[in-house]
């Protein structure tokens, strides 16, 4: 049995519980991790535990991936991640859906925009809104401002 | 079984966190030393792990503060500090702890034991 074994188990109980919290913020994941790993470590130097069952009482101790996550998460900061299975499909869509509907309210305005301007540019004759004067659009807008036509040659 | 575990895992949540603030209240302490002295709690038996996303918690609210410090003998170790609003945090435990205890006490009958 050499030092490795015992670093591979530290490495693997390490690794098991990083995935299990793999949904908190990274900060608290980190700190987690630092604080375990620091507290095996020092365990391991200050109890002299060289030997492989020693170590495994150490984790024992400490307690299992499972447990250590449900603590960290019942610890999270409120709202940040709850029950992590129904947040994660819970949020998704709703951004999909907001993003989606900003999208077309945006192309409906842009269409309403051009075929308006369109509209009273094109029959100038009968506007359709209180008139306009020769050469301006009914709807002025800050991209595109109406040009008198003496100052603003093209 | 299952229930008596269910029960101190009640028990322990929202007294635990004033156990930790106290334990930091007259001088700083170091993770590893934090959660040895619970080890030794047989009734507040939560696996030595579980302290540390508490402690992770009493700092973010601004309870505790931590500092790295050298250790002579193994890895740095993270000390922590009673803040003065863990102070207050605390000292506002105690006089509602008092008066929440004796309540139980008179009415599950065990004010007499």
């Amino acid at each position: 049995v050499t030092h490795n074994d015992t670093d591979t188990t530290v490495s693997e109980y390490l690794a098991d519980v990083a995935h299990r919290v793999s949904d908190l913020p990274l900060l608290q994941r980190r700190e987690l991790l630092a604080d375990l790993e620091s507290h095996i470590e020092a365990e391991r130097i200050e109890r002299n535990a060289e030997s492989p069952g020693q170590l495994l009482e150490i984790l024992e101790r400490l307690g299992s991936p499972e447990e250590i996550a449900a603590a960290a998460r019942a610890e999270a900061p409120a709202g940040a991640s709850p029950p992590p299975v129904p947040a994660a499909p819970r949020r998704r869509p709703g951004v999909v859906v907001a993003v989606v509907v900003t999208a077309v309210v945006l192309l409906l305005f842009l269409i309403v925009a051009v075929l308006s301007f369109f509209v009273s540019g094109g029959e100038s004759s009968e506007p359709a809104f209180p008139a306009p004067l020769p050469g301006q659009s009914a709807l002025p807008t800050p991209d595109d401002p109406p040009a008198p036509l003496e100052s603003a040659p093209r | 079984m299952a229930d008596v575990a269910q029960l101190s895992t009640s028990l322990r949540r929202g007294t635990l966190e004033f156990c930790v603030l106290a334990m930091v209240e007259k001088e700083d302490r170091y993770g590893t030393e934090i959660v040895r002295r619970f080890g030794e709690e047989r009734n507040l038996a939560a696996s030595e792990g579980t302290v540390y996303p508490l402690l992770s918690r009493l700092r973010r609210v601004g309870w505790l503060d931590s500092r790295w410090s050298e250790s002579p003998t193994g890895p740095p170790r993270r000390y922590y500090r009673l803040t003065d609003a863990g102070r207050a945090a605390l000292q506002h435990f105690r006089t509602e702890w008092i008066s929440f205890r004796q309540t139980v006490d008179r009415l599950v009958g065990t004010d007499a034991a």
